[in-house]
């Protein structure tokens, strides 16, 4: 139960990724059945250290990922352990803080409940929905950087660009 | 009604379970259900089922948990502990009555004597813990990220149905998202990209030879 993912680090890379590709390549992603959702990051996030003896770093309110504390964290190339994230999907507006090393979503804030729900039940039926919703959008956004990730000129390509990123930003 | 804000950790469900709802599946609660320990005289930790229309455990009406497609299951845990001010104040009184330090001895026959007095008149902490399982998707959604919360609830799921739940960390969630073959056996070799350090003059493009210290994989080495 609390053993450690050894893969743990993929949350990381996927956050940072995540990023990367925002400030690139814009907040839309199409999902399936020609759906698509906005994605943005809000305002908090922290940065793990690089290496054991270097502390955690967390950014929070305004816009952090504006700071020059974390273009420098960035230029120091470590990753995004934590982050807070908006997601959209039309109307329905979902906030959540992802960790990065066990994929939790943490602080979740559903859309505002269905007007048109003609009960409590349904009202509660549209919640329980839109907790597995968000899970999906998550699992859709993990995977697109996925299949970048594991392509096999991923480190001469994708990373290559995003160290450049990095570096400069 | 449900919450419409929380902490999520996710479980894939690794055995097969009774019929989500069926008899089996309530009467598999029901032997887990929640058992007070208002009165107990003993520190303790009580921890089982209850619903979200019955919070003592003694009835598991289906219509209280049939979320339409989830079941919604509620993880009651009290506890019950000593409260040690109080320990502490009676100490410096009974030390103060003898004009000395108690001995080890003593203290412990003190606190006993404490504990059996006081822990009845203790009322126990509660918390309440929800989850969503979803049986066509073989998912948990556990409404609680704390090691404590987590561990007993993988420990009372298995209990009551004998199956074992799997977090949905980054490996597991990576291998359910439908990733094609060559990918899957990608991720199996998959090292940490280590990111160079633009401050300390890397040049920030990729090594071609890919690993380097052991486990890592640097980027602009």
């Amino acid at each position: 139960m609390t053993d450690t993912d050894p893969l743990a680090f993929l949350g990381e890379e996927f956050l940072t990724w995540l990023w990367y590709r925002l400030e690139n390549e814009g907040g839309d992603f199409k999902l399936d059945q020609g759906r698509s959702i906005g994605v943005s990051l809000d305002d908090f996030i922290a940065f793990a250290p690089r290496d054991d003896d270097e502390t955690e770093q967390t950014l929070r309110k305004g816009l952090p990922t504006r700071s020059p504390e974390a273009s420098a964290a960035l230029r120091h190339g470590r990753r995004l352990r934590r982050a807070k994230l908006v997601v959209a999907e039309g109307e329905d507006v979902w906030s959540t803080v992802i960790d990065g090393p066990t994929m939790n979503l943490l602080s979740i804030k559903l859309p505002e409940d269905d007007p048109d729900a003609e009960n409590i039940a349904e009202r509660g039926q549209g919640r329980i929905d839109a907790f597995l919703r968000l899970q999906d959008h998550i699992a859709a956004l993990y995977r697109a950087f996925l299949e970048v990730r594991l392509e096999s000129g991923y480190l001469e390509q994708g990373a290559a660009e995003q160290a450049t990123w990095m570096a400069t930003r | 009604m449900f919450r419409r804000s929380g902490s999520v950790a996710c479980y894939h469900v690794e055995d097969s379970l009774p019929a989500a709802l069926g008899e089996e599946f309530c009467e598999a609660l029901r032997q887990q259900r929640f058992r007070t320990i208002e009165d107990a005289a003993s520190e303790q930790t009580s921890i089982g089922w209850v619903t979200s229309a019955d919070p003592s455990g003694n009835t598991f009406e289906r219509e209280h948990m049939d979320a339409d497609q989830a079941v919604w299951l509620r993880l009651r845990i009290d506890k019950k502990s000593a409260p040690t001010k109080w320990l502490q104040i009676h100490r410096i009184a009974a030390e103060a009555s003898e004009g000395r330090k108690l001995t080890a001895r003593e203290r412990r026959e003190l606190k006993e004597d404490l504990l059996s007095k006081l822990l009845p008149r203790v009322l126990p902490s509660v918390a309440l813990i929800d989850a969503l399982y979803f049986p066509k998707r073989q998912l948990v959604m556990l409404f609680g990220t704390s090691n404590s919360v987590r561990e007993a609830f993988l420990s009372l799921f298995y209990k009551t149905f004998g199956a074992r739940l799997s977090a949905a960390d980054p490996h597991r969630l990576a291998l359910a998202t439908g990733l094609d073959r060559q990918r899957i056996d990608a991720l199996r070799e998959i090292t940490p990209v280590r990111w160079p350090d633009a401050q300390r003059g890397a040049s920030g493009q990729p090594a071609p030879s890919g690993q380097t210290a052991p486990r890592t994989q640097e980027v602009g080495a």
